[in-house]
């Protein structure tokens, strides 16, 4: 079992005893750990499908997730998780409400269509009014996944539940940060949250309010797949082959995330994950976009031009010289996220 | 004196439950005498997905659950692949049984030691922070320590969960939701380091459940022997089968089957009907077998009190999970109840992981795990397979090429459902009758029971809360193309 906060004094304690720590640095340890309560969390879902926070549980990179709840965070409401079910659990999150400066989450869309009635989180209480209500004394705002950023699959078109992202709810609130994702990766929840408590403000975000360092870089820019052949780019026709997949569906150059060096599901090293969606040979859904699912769809189908052929390998190859400009801004934005990711170049598997 | 508990949120499930009892005395004993469970929130995937590309049924239906997202790619895989007329070779079939199996894996150890221990387990003095306070302390729970014991296995299941999804991502690209299920097989390629990073991982895994899952199962049992009295219901099983062993299917680790009258029957889909007479759907959506399925709220229905939709065999009230797998494959069959639904899922878990270890060096590093094919102008397909917690079925019809109609129903909505036609009570409803409760303050009796059954509601659809004002949807009709 890990070691709470209490705990860890008494081990300091005993650190000092062995002569690992000067006693003037427990004094500071326990100064610190006693005067900064751990920040506290109310983690709403709504309609979503819990996958983001599913997905937290597989958090290893900066901490694993028993870590984050025993020692760094006081989380006050996360239905799955939390001991206390009905009544006891809604009376957890209102006290909790009531005292200012907490970190909301948000999973899962809000519908607003029939009054917010498609989804109820306790008695009376709707997701959009639970959101409006929990919002008014949350520190920052924190939309989880696509759902909660952009609307995502649950506002796919028709829409027929009128969902919106928690941004379209509160309108321009200056507290607010989008993780997207669907799900969200761990790391970058787990790290944004790293930043808000260590720095006390909002991490560095771009247009779309994600933070830069996650969300920064096209996919297409640092994927394994982009190398060429003899000068040639070197395309996938059908899925299962080597090569760039961009003419079976992948929407890497639409998206923004560091999938390709980070990758998924990290294991005891804690540093890359095992695997990510291109490097299964799948194509990027673009998942972590505003325009997602809708604008990304058809998922299999090349969309550069949609409606025509994919251009001829060769063509294609002989880019050079075009889109300058974007580029330019382009390397600024990869540069700025190099400079503020820790990762070094690609590793692991590919 | 009749009184009526209303548990709203019920936590520690995957979505959003209400489960609403009503106790009373009976033999001098408080116990429940009725239940009605409600689900509280509406999607509409189904209607989302007309008029798309049907290969995107893959991607889309898996972001209907988070914590089940593999079986509905696989039954959406399947699906397809019988409207398309293709088989995926070998090393694809074989490939998402070891990724839908990791999937099993961590689905039942989040099960078991992060969504039910906390029923049977007294935390004071282990965790005494938030979430795991404000807690309910009854006098019948775990304590000392035995609780000790389990809740430091509940923070090394974490990482043995982890693992189990980091097995499923080196064939799936990542987990929750994977990339790599597509229509014709797996878009990995199997390598023998994959094989041998997944062998690594499952040997941990399966060291796990083989020396602290079953015996933590067996632990619980023995402490609550009257758990095997509760929570019985109707006592019907019904499993769709899954793990395909060969190409066509006819071969599976868990064959399909039913449990009725106290025998085995064979199972046949075709008798599949969902009734909604107790639903807030119009009369159309009812009594039709899921093939033909129609999805359009009526949402001031008379008399409705829930947005799942009441699926029954044959109108008969089944019940579906792992103890339905175990019995009728003849693995389990110590009785029905709560706990034996607790202890059959364990024993699935070593079933499946000791199965999964045979499927790698079935593995051909190499060969194609790829079918290419092209998507037929008209079709109909079916894809059955089993989620953690029960059966499930896809259902689709192809018309010039996009989705005009597709249907899921999920093992929730079986075993979530409300009362059919006929005025029978879902398997939940049915088996929460006559659970004693305690404290009605406290009632943690009614929470082990409703989570034996593992229940996973964004599967399943709804709307309102019973007795709420009731509003009116805005219908979309099925067939109306999305987009030309």
């Amino acid at each position: 079992m890990r070691i709470g906060r209490r705990d860890f004094l008494k081990l300091a304690a005993g650190a000092v005893a062995a002569g690992k720590l000067a006693p003037a640095a427990l004094a500071r340890l326990a100064e610190v750990l006693l005067s900064r309560d751990a920040p506290r969390v109310i983690w709403l879902q709504g309609a979503g499908c819990d996958g983001c926070a599913v997905s937290t549980l597989n958090s290893i990179h900066y901490a694993s997730f028993d870590s984050l709840l025993l020692n760094t965070l006081d989380v006050k409401f996360q239905s799955n998780v939390m001991a206390a079910a009905g009544d006891l659990a809604v009376s957890a999150a209102q006290a909790a409400g009531a005292q200012p400066g907490y970190i909301l989450i948000i999973e899962g869309a809000i519908p607003i269509g029939a009054a917010g009635k498609y989804c109820g989180l306790w008695p009376g209480t709707t997701m959009q009014q639970a959101v409006q209500q929990f919002s008014v004394n949350a520190g920052y705002i924190l939309a989880l996944g696509s759902c909660a950023c952009f609307g995502g699959v649950v506002a796919g078109a028709p829409n027929p539940t009128d969902a919106r992202s928690v941004g379209q709810v509160l309108g321009n609130d200056s507290r607010l940060v989008n993780v997207p994702g669907c799900p969200a990766h761990p790391d970058w929840l787990v790290g944004t949250l790293t930043y808000l408590i260590n720095h006390g403000r909002l991490p560095p975000l771009d247009a779309h309010r994600r933070p830069l360092q996650y969300f920064g870089q096209r996919v297409h820019d640092k994927c394994f797949r982009r190398h060429k052949l003899c000068g040639q780019m070197v395309f996938a026709q059908q899925l299962g082959q080597g090569g760039c997949l961009e003419h079976v569906g992948c929407k890497g150059k639409k998206a923004y995330s560091d999938c390709p060096v980070r990758k998924w599901n990290a294991g005891g090293g804690g540093r890359y994950g095992v695997n990510w969606c291109v490097g299964a040979g799948s194509p990027c859904l673009g998942c972590c976009e505003p325009g997602f699912p809708d604008g990304m769809s058809p998922f299999y189908v090349y969309s550069a031009r949609r409606g025509e052929e994919p251009r001829a390998p060769a063509r294609v190859a002989g880019r050079k010289g075009r889109g300058g400009a974007r580029r330019g801004a382009e390397k600024q934005r990869a540069l700025a996220w190099a400079e503020q990711t820790p990762l070094p170049g690609p590793g692991g598997r590919s | 004196m009749r009184t009526t508990i209303v548990i709203d949120p019920v936590t520690r499930i995957e979505g959003h439950l209400q489960i609403e009892v009503t106790v009373d005395q009976v033999g001098g004993q408080l116990q429940v005498v009725g239940a009605r469970s409600a689900g509280t929130m509406f999607r509409g995937f189904e209607i989302i997905l007309i008029g798309r590309d049907p290969r995107d049924a893959v991607p889309y239906t898996q972001r209907i659950c988070g914590v089940c997202p593999v079986p509905h790619a696989m039954a959406a895989c399947l699906t397809l692949e019988s409207a398309f007329g293709i088989t995926p070779p070998d090393n694809g079939r074989i490939l998402r049984n070891l990724v839908l199996g990791a999937n099993f894996i961590d689905s039942h150890l989040l099960h078991f030691y992060h969504l039910s221990i906390l029923d049977y387990v007294n935390t004071t003095g282990l965790l005494d922070q938030s979430p795991w306070i404000p807690r309910y302390t009854t006098a019948d729970m775990v304590s000392g320590s035995a609780a000790a014991t389990l809740i430091s296995h509940y923070v090394t299941a974490l990482e043995m969960r982890r693992k189990a999804h980091q097995m499923g991502a080196i064939f799936g690209g990542k987990l929750p939701c994977v990339g790599s299920f597509v229509v014709g097989g797996c878009t990995e390629q199997v390598t023998s380091e994959k094989i041998a990073d997944f062998r690594g991982l499952l040997s941990e895994v399966r060291s796990f459940i083989d020396n602290v899952y079953l015996a933590d199962a067996s632990t619980l049992a023995d402490r609550f022997p009257g758990y095997y009295q509760l929570g019985r219901g109707y006592g019907n099983l019904l499993a769709f089968g899954a793990f395909d062993l060969n190409a066509s299917g006819s071969s599976k680790l868990f064959a399909p089957g039913r449990y009725v009258d106290g025998a085995v029957a064979p199972f046949d889909p075709a008798q599949i009907t969902e009734y909604v007479a107790y639903s807030w759907y119009t009369a159309a959506c009812g009594n039709k077998h899921p093939s033909q399925g129609l999805t359009e709220p009526e949402a001031d229905k008379l008399g409705a009190y829930s947005w799942t939709k009441a699926p029954r065999y044959a109108s008969q009230v089944y019940e579906l999970g792992p103890l339905a797998r175990m019995w009728v494959n003849n693995q389990y069959n110590r009785g029905i109840s709560a706990m034996d639904r607790i202890v059959a899922r364990a024993q699935e878990a070593k079933k499946i992981a000791d199965a999964m270890n045979g499927w790698l060096d079935e593995l051909v590093p190499g060969a194609p795990a790829y079918q290419p094919s092209s998507i037929p102008g008209q079709a109909t397909g079916v894809g059955l397979t089993e989620a953690p917690r029960g059966g499930l079925g896809h259902w689709i019809q192809i018309s010039d090429s996009v989705i005009s109609c597709y249907q899921v129903v999920t093992p929730t909505s079986w075993n979530g459902s409300p009362r059919d036609d006929l005025g029978q009570s879902g398997p939940i409803e049915a088996a929460l009758v006559g659970t004693p409760v305690g404290d009605v303050n406290q009632p943690v009796e009614v929470l082990r029971v409703v989570h034996s059954f593992d229940p996973c509601l964004a599967c399943s659809v709804h709307l309102v809360r019973p007795g709420e004002a009731v509003v009116r949807a805005r219908v979309r009709q099925p067939g109306r193309a999305r987009r030309a």
